[in-house]
């Protein structure tokens, strides 16, 4: 699961070493990183969202 | 290849030229802080894009020269670097961040518009600007003033050609000023570089902006939205005064506007009206229908000799109240006062050769305009 994560992290920040890439690619289940994906996709927007709402206080 | 270096130290010098930017190459510093923080902000980023490109060129053409193929280099032959990879990511992150936290600060700071001391309502018009003191009755039309012969070539331009206005836009030092900004006819944009302040000006849309400025003086711009054939001829002066001197202008400001609202109901001789209109007419219609009253065919009918207009007044009062839809020509009911309009029908129909003796009296124009 970490794994995951760190894999969808590094694909947000668009830098991926070529052994992980492999890895996911050879051993990963599609559903896990779409689904971790998205869940990590609205804590980003929920962070920006409370980063403009606090610096507009 | 030793050319080449030349063009470079040259451009690399030219870097250093700082006093020449601040001398008309670059946007001026402003009157407002506003205008200051917008300033700090441009530099700052010219500098940081500055320091990019020398450093990115840089490289590049060090190492265009350095392992060049006729010195016979090998070249490198790798595939990934993670860590360069995450460095070339994060680093203009930073940098971008860094300029969107003091930029946001400034656009938060320019949009702005609450708890303002004075509302001024400016309307783009083909060609002029009209401005509106609200909450004071007092509003006027700022009309190019450089005289057409400058124009055309048979006077000599002087400094302030095609910058200055027969009414400038009277402001106080110090107070916050709302513009509430829109327009009649096209787009236009009011735009005067030393307040910072350019602003589409959109009909039937109402924009804000404000401006709170520190020195006094004389600040000019233009219309910066291409808005038809005298897009270049409707300048914009801003007169910035003491609080105490702008206070008695716009007193007497407001006594004059009184005055004139008075004299609505009493009868008006043609000498009286005919002066009025030649002010009015000259500020405001001479910029199409031509000082002379030849008009400019085919947009802008002749006034001169126009047999439709001096045949009939009442159609001549109507083209000037109501305008002529599908025609460049606006109606002025709410534009001017009743006796501005009258005097400038009455003017038209009497001056240039047009002998009528019409006196349009502004009491019939006010009962036309309830």
């Amino acid at each position: 699961m970490w794994k995951v994560v760190k894999s969808v992290l590094a694909a947000f920040f668009g830098v991926q070493n070529e052994r992980q890439r492999s890895e996911d690619f050879q051993h990963g289940n599609p559903g896990a990183f779409i689904a971790v994906g998205l869940v990590l996709a609205a804590v980003m927007v929920g962070l920006i969202a409370l980063v403009a709402i606090l610096a507009s206080r | 290849m030793r050319r080449k270096l030349a063009l470079m130290t040259g451009a690399g010098s030219l870097c250093g030229v700082t006093p020449a930017l601040a001398n008309g190459w670059n946007m001026p510093v402003g009157v407002t802080d506003v205008s200051r923080d917008i300033h700090s902000l441009h530099m700052t980023i010219f500098w940081i894009c500055v320091v990019i490109g020398v450093v990115v060129f840089g490289v590049m053409f060090y190492s265009l020269l350095r392992f060049r193929r006729s010195r016979h280099t090998d070249s490198a032959n790798f595939h990934e670097n993670t860590t360069v990879e995450i460095l070339w990511t994060t680093v203009p992150l930073l940098i971008l961040v860094g300029m969107a936290l003091p930029a946001t600060a400034t656009l938060r700071q320019m949009y702005d518009t609450s708890e303002a001391d004075l509302d001024v309502m400016i309307t783009g018009q083909q060609w002029r600007w009209r401005y509106e003191y609200l909450g004071e009755d007092v509003g006027f039309t700022s009309s190019l003033s450089t005289p057409r012969a400058q124009i055309t070539g048979e006077e000599e331009r002087q400094e302030h050609y095609l910058l200055e206005v027969d009414e400038p836009l009277v402001l106080p030092v110090g107070r916050k000023v709302r513009f509430l900004m829109t327009a009649d006819d096209v787009i236009h944009s009011w735009w005067v570089p030393e307040l910072a302040v350019k602003q589409d000006t959109i009909p039937g849309f109402v924009n804000e902006n404000w401006v709170r400025i520190n020195e006094p003086g004389i600040y000019r711009g233009q219309c910066a939205e291409l808005c038809g054939k005298d897009h270049a001829f409707m300048p914009i002066v801003v007169h910035a005064m003491e609080s105490d001197e702008f206070d008695t202008w716009l007193a007497d400001r407001k006594e004059a506007a009184a005055q004139e609202a008075l004299g609505v109901d009493r009868e008006w001789a043609l000498d009286e009206l005919m002066e009025r209109g030649e002010q009015v007419y000259n500020s405001v219609c001479a910029s199409c229908h031509q000082v002379d009253g030849s008009g400019s065919e085919p947009a802008f009918p002749a006034l001169a000799g126009n047999e439709q207009l001096l045949s009939d007044v009442e159609f001549h009062i109507d083209v000037v109240l109501n305008g002529v839809p599908g025609t460049p020509m606006a109606a002025y009911r709410n534009n001017m006062n009743p006796v501005e309009l009258a005097s400038v029908i009455t003017y038209e129909r009497n001056a240039w050769g047009n002998e009528t003796g019409d006196a349009v009296q502004p009491s019939e124009i006010q009962s036309r305009l309830e």
